[in-house]
């Protein structure tokens, strides 16, 4: 461990906005050693003041199993601060064990490239997506900036930011408590943040109103289903249809004339969405007799009854089936296809997560730790070890 | 066997947005309201229209109120009585200040005072719920009560706080027979009745219940809570008010504040509770279980006291009545929490599937 | 000065009896979720009892002392509150369980109806009188300090200091008994609770039993003021302000609430009553409860309610 040095094997290439860390050869068989190689990284890093691409090369580097946790730990730090997305280039047998058996059974496979040319490919679709989201500041869809949000002394968010891009499927997973809800709440306008704003076509706020949310047209589906109890399916999907109805008290009274009209158009747009999401046969059912799986759709079909720009998704496929979350998954992508719907969801199902999203966040205690493709995310080491420490 | 819907289709979301979706239905309720304008007059004794029904239909008028509030909108009330007491007051002020004010315009009137009253001690409910907002409804109730006792321009200086009112006029109309009196009643108990019902099934309609089940929900989904909240309270005092202004015009002709006092805040919500939440029918359901109830308890228990010989003397009466009346209700919230409207909507139900259980 | 702090004192005592007839609404509401509104009707059921045993029991046992006579009527009424604890639970509470706030809310009207109904029914409906040889003289009291001194109550000395050793046991009661206890984890969370062994049944009935003996203390207090009548039903309205100013959920809410109510009421009437015609006492205090509500939706004690999604 004395036969190389750190300069050498930290290299940045300003070009590509890329760092790259050389670990060929290396062994880390001791948290000291662990430390001292990311405290000399992270001391590169603050010097140069900006944020980078990593390319890590793994070949030939041997992680002891018992130190897996302090490097991961300290990988986690250092995402947190410089990057901006990395990739992996051949990793040891064990690497790659290590990886697999923190990241439990079927949740990540690893974003490791055999060949350097390879990674560099990968960084380069990276950097064009990166680039796509920051160029575009006017068209920004929504964007979360350093967002921070308390209950009394408890932290539920500390300082996220990230973007959502038009016309995508995006996803905020976590362990539980990592404020992923929050987030959620914080978006459509019920919790109002201490700290950051948000920018949602080209709106930039801090705090608002729910119903300002919905006008703007953000709409959401609840973890705990929040069906109104009382009403049918057919009412509780016109409730969502209520922005964008305007007959006045009296002419609803009267109802004959413009409100029955209304009511009409509207009812038409509400069958349209009854049909996309197959619940004809129980449109007159009182919701409150419904199983849970299709509460879980009406829930869904009353949030696209607003028309909504940003669809928040707050757990869609919790508690269901295989058969209901198929279906619950192919509403989500069909949706977005024919309605060009932008999606935000939040769901434990890591296979449901990376087949559905194209770009995914990952919170943990109220801190963003990592961000980018399914496959990125499923390979981030510090993803995989708040997995892996989360799981008492 | 009674509801044989088969080769009954619809064909449009028009025919489908009917009050009455069932063909049944409707020929039944249009025979219901035509009966009562037509029989009900003709069979009916002056002692039965005086006692019964005409109070039950002004009852019937509060509750609908007090029903798109509590039933619909969840807010609770108990101050309904102050209601009644601001439409009739209001109504009296405007049919003696102004020189020819038609005594409906003066009713329609008091209903709008109510109105905005209803909002003023509403507006509490933005921030509270519950028994909370009860308070601030009870807080209305006293001091209506208070002021229509202590501040004399409201009655017109009359030393009692009582006043009262000539039979009143419509279009030439001179409203003084009971049947008169009836028929008045009616006439605008059904015309309030249809346009509450196309309140609560139109969009505003909506907005109350979605308030009423899950809050939080509906102003995520872009309703105001507080234009939905203050719209109940408005509706709903206006409606109450409007009985309220009848109550005093039609039914008493003369009245004290002691007429609106808390305990007929209780007895509409009794019948709302009892007829049925959030079903514009619990409204009739529970204005005629209450307004019968009483005058059944009181001939029955002269009539048990007849067969054992036994003087009952008229405060005892009053006393066993009271005593009963409460009991009956704590059997009926056990039995029916969700009310008569529910009994009669699931009889319906069975009814269409008959002879099938299912 | 001096007819300030009268004032001031008669609210206090006053007070004192509001905190009596509170306390009563908030145990009940702590252990069950329901807002009793027949504590008003127990207080009248409860002070029409000691008044009708007080005066019947001599008769029946043909003795002539007041203040045995008194002791058994006492006796008497309790065991009768006890009864009524235990048939609302057995009668009412019990199928009514789970049900909404408002359903419950006229199932307790009802109940008050029905004792109404009842307690004159069986006892009749006059005036009548309660005599527990409570002073009823007034005192003179610092008389060194103003001039001429300030005129206060005897027995308004004695209801205070009863109402003050009644909420001083019930506090013993609930923070020392292994009943007390098991009380305030019921009021925590029912389930838990039960999920723990503890009887919701049983605690129930304790609880109302608790309730039977407040609504009789305050029976005898105010029965002996004022006499035992039908108004005494109304005061449960009086009271209601006071829990809502003090907290649904708390005792030392009730007292302090009661205590302020009963200033407000009397200070509001003396100084600002003249000025709109009288009588407002009343709405006066439920005009205070509400636009403290406006500002602390939860009452002086009451727990805050977070809304979670």
């Amino acid at each position: 461990m004395s036969d190389w040095t750190y300069p050498e094997r930290i290299t940045f290439h300003d070009a590509i906005a890329t760092m790259e860390v050389d670990f060929s050869g290396l062994t880390f068989a001791d948290e000291a050693a662990v430390d001292a190689f990311y405290d000399h990284v992270g001391t590169r890093l603050t010097e140069t003041g900006r944020r980078w691409f990593f390319l890590v090369i793994y070949t030939d580097c041997v992680v002891a199993p018992e130190v897996w946790r302090r490097f991961a730990e300290r990988g986690k730090d250092t995402n947190i601060a410089h990057s901006l997305g990395s990739v992996r280039v051949d990793a040891t047998a064990q690497t790659r064990e290590a990886i697999r058996e923190s990241a439990g059974k079927e949740s990540f496979r690893s974003n490791i490239y055999n060949t350097r040319d390879q990674a560099l490919l990968a960084l380069g679709e990276m950097r064009k997506r990166q680039r796509e989201t920051h160029s575009t500041a006017e068209e920004t869809f929504l964007r979360v900036e350093n967002v921070s949000l308390r209950f009394g002394g408890v932290k539920a968010i500390t300082g996220v930011s990230f973007e959502i891009k038009r016309g995508e499927i995006s996803s905020i997973i976590g362990p539980n408590g990592a404020g992923k809800s929050s987030m959620l709440n914080v978006i459509n306008g019920v919790y109002h943040p201490q700290e950051g704003t948000i920018t949602f076509l080209g709106n930039v706020r801090r705090q608002m109103r729910p119903h300002d949310a919905a006008l703007q047209g953000i709409a959401r589906t609840f973890q705990n289903i929040a069906l109104f109890k009382g009403m049918s399916v057919l009412d509780n999907i016109m409730t969502g249809r209520n922005l964008k109805m305007k007959a006045n008290i009296l002419q609803q009274a009267v109802w004959l004339g413009p409100a029955q009209r209304e009511e009409l158009e509207h009812r038409l747009k509400v069958e349209e969405i009854i049909d996309f999401l197959e619940i004809q046969h129980i449109r007159k059912t009182p919701v409150g007799r419904l199983p849970y799986g299709l509460q879980k759709r009406v829930d869904l079909a009353r949030a696209l009854a607003m028309e909504p720009q940003l669809l928040l998704l707050d757990e869609p496929m919790a508690g269901m089936n295989v058969e209901e979350k198929q279906d619950m998954c192919r509403f989500i992508l069909d949706l977005n296809d024919q309605f060009g719907t932008t999606v935000l969801l939040i769901e434990h199902d890591m296979g449901v997560v990376m087949d559905l999203s194209d770009f995914v966040v990952v919170l943990d205690h109220g801190e963003k730790i990592a961000e980018g493709t399914a496959d990125e995310v499923r390979a981030d080491p510090v993803v995989i070890s708040a997995y892996l420490g989360a799981s008492h | 066997m009674f509801y044989r819907e088969n080769g009954q289709f619809k064909t449009t979301y028009q025919s489908d947005q009917q009050i009455f979706a069932i063909p049944q239905d409707r020929w039944a309720i249009l025979a219901i309201i035509a009966f009562a304008f037509i029989g009900i007059p003709l069979l009916v004794d002056e002692y039965l229209f005086r006692a019964i029904l005409i109070p039950f239909l002004i009852l019937s008028l509060a509750a609908l109120g007090v029903n798109i509030l509590v039933g619909y909108c969840g807010q609770i009330t108990l101050g309904a009585g102050a209601s009644m007491a601001v439409g009739a007051y209001a109504a009296y002020n405007f049919l003696i200040r102004i020189n020819g004010m038609p005594a409906l315009a003066a009713i329609l009137l008091g209903g709008l005072v109510a109105a905005v009253a209803g909002i003023v001690f509403g507006a509490p409910s933005l921030r509270v719920r519950g028994l909370y907002l009860a308070v601030a409804t009870l807080a209305a109730q006293f001091f209506w009560d208070w002021a229509f006792l202590r501040i004399k321009w409201f009655t017109n200086n009359a030393s009692s706080g009582s006043v009262s009112i000539a039979d009143i006029n419509l279009l030439g109309w001179t409203i003084s027979s009971p049947t008169d009196k009836y028929l008045f009643c009616l006439g605008i108990l059904v015309v309030f009745s249809l346009a509450a019902k196309n309140l609560v099934r139109g969009s505003i309609g909506r907005q109350w219940m979605a308030i009423r089940d899950m809050d939080v929900a509906a102003t995520v989904i872009g309703i105001r809570p507080m234009y939905a909240k203050l719209s109940a309270f408005a509706v709903s005092s206006f409606y109450i008010g409007v009985a309220g202004a009848l109550w005093g015009f039609v039914h008493l002709g003369s009245w004290e504040p002691a007429a609106f006092s808390i305990d007929r805040s209780f007895q509409l919500l009794f019948m709302v509770i009892i007829g049925g939440m959030g079903a514009i029918a619990g409204s009739f359901f529970g204005a005629a279980f209450i307004v019968i109830l009483p005058i059944f308890l009181n001939q029955m228990l002269a009539l048990v006291g007849g067969w054992f010989g036994v003087e009952v003397s008229i405060a005892l009466v009053s006393h066993v009545e009271i005593m009963v009346f409460g009991a009956l209700i704590v059997f009926f919230l056990i039995v029916e929490p969700h009310g008569i409207a529910r009994l009669w909507s699931t009889g319906r139900e069975k009814l269409r599937l008959w002879p099938f259980p299912h | 000065m001096s007819f300030f702090l009268e004032t001031l004192i008669g609210g206090l005592m006053s007070g004192m009896l509001y905190s009596l007839v509170a306390l009563g609404f908030v145990l009940i509401y702590k252990a069950s979720g329901v807002f009793n509104f027949a504590q008003g009707a127990m207080v009248l059921f409860a002070a029409l009892s000691m008044a009708r045993f007080s005066e019947w029991i001599p008769l029946w046992l043909g003795m002539d002392n007041l203040f045995m006579a008194n002791l058994l009527a006492i006796a008497v009424s309790a065991v009768v509150m006890f009864a009524v604890a235990w048939l609302i639970e057995r009668l009412v509470l019990r199928h009514l369980v789970n049900q909404e706030g408002a359903t419950l809310l006229m199932a307790t009207l009802g109940i008050g109806y029905f004792l109404d109904g009842i307690g004159q029914t069986i006892f009749g409906s006059d005036i009548y009188k309660i005599d527990v040889g409570m002073p009823k003289e007034p005192v003179m009291m610092l008389e060194s300090v103003f001039d001429g001194g300030i005129l206060i109550n005897k027995e308004d000395f004695v209801a205070a200091f009863i109402a003050a050793m009644l909420v001083l046991a019930l506090t013993i009661f609930f923070q020392k008994t292994a009943t007390g206890r098991a009380l305030r984890a019921v009021a925590d969370d029912h389930q838990a609770a039960q999920s723990i062994g503890i009887p919701l049944g049983r605690i129930w009935v304790i609880v109302w039993c608790v309730a039977g003996i407040t609504a009789l203390v305050a029976g005898i207090i105010w029965g002996s003021k004022l006499g035992a009548q039908f108004s005494l039903a109304t005061v449960a309205l009086r009271a209601f302000p006071v829990v809502i100013l003090g907290g649904l959920t708390s005792v030392p809410g009730a007292i302090l609430g009661g205590l302020i109510i009963g200033v407000g009421e009397k200070l509001s009437e003396v100084y600002l009553g003249p000025y709109v015609g009288g009588g407002i006492e009343i709405w006066f205090a439920y005009m205070l409860a509400l636009v403290f509500l406006l500002f602390r939706p939860q009452g002086l004690f009451g727990e805050k309610i977070i809304d979670r999604v």
